[in-house]
């Protein structure tokens, strides 16, 4: 077994922030996540992502693109119901050459109502619109010429104006968090990203799942199985706790709000409750060798062998963001390596 | 009177071109008009576009935002009624902050039936869609929730949070071909780009229409009026047209099956006919000399201060681009300052 890590550019701020010198800083990230030898970044997607700002998807992978030649980027995860096929294939194509070849197409449903109607779209449309467009894309991605009538879309004798250089496609990837959607994962998918919500227990039931889907669909378990936790390297377990908790709160508050734990299986479904409860068993805090061995257990279990990291929470200062990467890089991963 | 210059970064390449190696051009392209003082540079946008393929426009714009700085980068154009307004404002809100508040929001209509379809937005409404588009955007721009039912969205207490540096917002340009197009943009947009399909008669008789709608809406000529032309700069009038022939004969070709020649007023509506024919008062071949004293004889009546250059054609080497781009530059354009 063997681990990696990737860096989640969260890239949440407050309105009224000052978002070109917050972007030199993604960027400061994104340049020394290379250097200390993470394997991706991720960015996420979000629209009308009020209380924070962020720079869109896309544009912001484009852009960090244009700094490293070496990293992955993942997009984590496009929320595909709301797009264009055509639109969305030509684009990430465009993506996957810039970066020289390196995109990961890491898609899902989302859950947010303001999302779907600005995308003129429904929640209850979204799981078909994500298999069509999906396979919309693979299409346009692989064949020369595609005729399909989706239900919001008409390729009519259409191309994609630009072929990845990934050979046939880039990866693509699937959030999910319930388990219906870990079985589209297996299904349709390259790998399963394995999301950040939900508690250690529930996942490693989920990994029964994921398993018993690909077999089902005749497929061997993927080469890389990646997992995001919130982390947090302190002196000890309790000054992590400490530090991380003004940032966590907010964040899984504002998720809460949000509805994003009414994606999460029963029984696990609850973002809303006190902060002792939540990181208990969800988050990864401690001191190097604590959370060293909390991603060597979480790995035993699960097999994953790619990190998130998203070490970035809104309010947190630049200098905190970089340390927090060096520790992972350069302290944790290489005791979790050891004991993997 | 003075006159400025921005580059056209086509960026249309035949199938089977290794287009990571295009890609580096066309960044070394955006990158010299910078050093040679051009105004800004332009991306076009079009999908399926075979037989050739090219870069889409959002991935191009942020990763040139990388290369360059103080210069303006424009999408010339977007086409709005195939898109949902909460995505365009909030991925060239991340453009405009990329771009240190360089961007502008360059739109236009579209004509191609295999693009609309493609985007589930029927052509027969591409002008209503074009202007809820467009007001939803500037609302998502410049106000901070924004409640608006269009024909194929609905923002509910959505927000764009990323607001673009430039306040109110970036300029809005439109592209338009037909009369109807043109009093739209005098009425909705900052400023007519000045098509570069239309004969010079046509051009002038719409001068006339642009101004009696900015009059009718009380509004002054804009401060920036760009025109696009097709230009080539050889040591004689024959050899330019001998020399660009093969590229522009082409690209015609194609524009004529797209059918773009649909979007023009009656009269000049057809860009089938023959190359000698559609070069007469079209087109800007010649010497230095010649080159710059047709774009004088064409500002004086027309009132244009920025020339977007189509001087980089499908099947064209870099190289020949880039001596064109010097030509205009450092040979062509003090030429029509003095004579302006």
């Amino acid at each position: 077994m063997t681990m990696d890590l990737s860096l989640n550019i969260r890239g949440q701020y407050p309105q009224g922030d000052d978002m070109p010198a917050r972007l030199e800083e993604l960027l400061e990230q994104v340049r020394l996540a290379e250097q200390l030898g993470f394997k991706a970044i991720t960015k996420s997607q979000h629209y009308s992502s009020t209380p924070f700002q962020e720079i869109q998807q896309i544009p912001f992978l484009s852009r960090a693109a244009a700094e490293v030649k070496n990293l992955k980027l993942i997009t984590s995860i496009t929320l595909l119901p709301l797009h264009k096929p055509l639109d969305l294939a030509e684009q990430l194509a465009a993506l996957d050459l810039i970066s020289g070849g390196n995109l990961i197409f890491g898609t899902g449903l989302g859950y947010r109502e303001v999302e779907f109607r600005a995308f003129g779209t429904t929640q209850s449309a979204r799981v078909q619109r994500l298999e069509e467009n999906l396979e919309a894309i693979r299409q346009l991605w692989t064949e020369d010429t595609v005729t399909m009538v989706g239900s919001h879309f008409e390729l009519i004798e259409a191309t994609c104006s630009l072929k990845p250089i990934q050979n046939p496609h880039p990866p693509i990837w699937l959030g999910a968090n319930a388990d219906i959607a870990i079985e589209r994962a297996a299904r349709l998918g390259d790998s399963w990203m394995i999301n950040p919500h939900n508690r250690i227990d529930t996942i490693v039931k989920q990994i029964e799942t994921y398993k018993r889907a690909l077999d089902k669909a005749g497929k061997p378990f993927p080469d890389t199985l990646p997992i995001s936790r919130e982390m947090f390297v302190g002196k000890n377990r309790e000054d992590a706790i400490r530090q991380a908790e003004p940032y966590v709160a907010a964040k899984y508050r504002a998720y809460h709000e949000w509805g994003q734990d009414k994606q999460m299986p029963e029984g696990d479904d609850n973002l809303g409750m006190a902060y002792e409860e939540l990181q208990d068993g969800r988050f990864i805090f401690g001191s190097v060798d604590e959370v060293a061995e909390q991603i060597i257990t979480l790995a035993k279990a699960t097999g994953v062998n790619q990190l998130g990291c998203p070490v970035q929470w809104v309010g947190m200062p630049q200098s905190h963001v970089i340390e927090q990467m060096h520790l992972m890089a350069e302290e944790v991963l290489p005791l979790v390596r050891q004991g993997l | 009177m003075s006159m400025d210059l921005i580059m056209v970064l086509r960026g249309q390449y035949a199938a089977g071109e290794d287009m990571e190696q295009r890609l580096q051009d066309l960044s070394d392209q955006a990158l010299l008009a910078m050093k040679l003082g051009y105004w800004g540079v332009a991306v076009p946008s079009h999908f399926s576009g075979a037989p050739l393929q090219y870069f889409h426009q959002t991935s191009m714009l942020a990763y040139l935002a990388a290369q360059v700085r103080d210069i303006k980068l424009i999408s010339a154009v977007n086409l709005l009624p195939l898109h949902k307004p909460m995505d365009i404002a909030e991925q060239y809100a991340a453009i405009d902050v990329m771009t240190g508040g360089n961007f502008i929001f360059g739109t236009g209509i579209g004509y191609r039936d295999v693009e609309f379809k493609g985007h589930g937005s029927p052509m027969a409404e591409r002008g209503r869609r074009f202007e809820e588009n467009l007001e939803a955007v500037r609302r998502l721009w410049t106000e901070e929730t924004v409640n608006m039912v269009g024909s194929h969205f609905e923002l509910v207490g959505a927000n764009c949070p990323l607001k673009p540096i430039q306040r109110p917002h970036p300029p809005f340009w439109i592209g338009a071909n037909a009369d109807i197009a043109i009093r739209r943009a005098a009425r909705v947009s900052d400023a007519w780009i000045i098509n570069p399909h239309n004969k010079i008669e046509t051009i002038l008789r719409q001068m006339e229409i642009y101004k009696q709608t900015l009059d009718e809406c009380g509004k002054p000529m804009p401060k920036d009026l760009p025109m696009m032309r097709e230009i080539f700069v050889a040591r004689t009038r024959d050899e330019a047209i001998r020399l660009a022939r093969p590229y522009l004969e082409a690209k015609y070709k194609t524009y004529h099956q797209w059918g773009q020649d649909k979007a023009m007023p009656k009269g000049d509506d057809d860009l089938g006919m023959d190359f000698d024919e559609l070069l007469d008062d079209r087109f800007v071949f010649g010497s230095v000399d010649e080159v710059a004293e047709q774009i004088i004889a064409l500002q004086k009546p027309i009132g244009f201060n920025l020339l977007f250059c189509g001087i980089q054609w499908v099947g064209m080497p870099h190289e020949q681009v880039t001596e064109q781009m010097h030509i205009m530059a450092e040979d062509v354009l003090p030429k029509v300052r003095q004579g302006l």
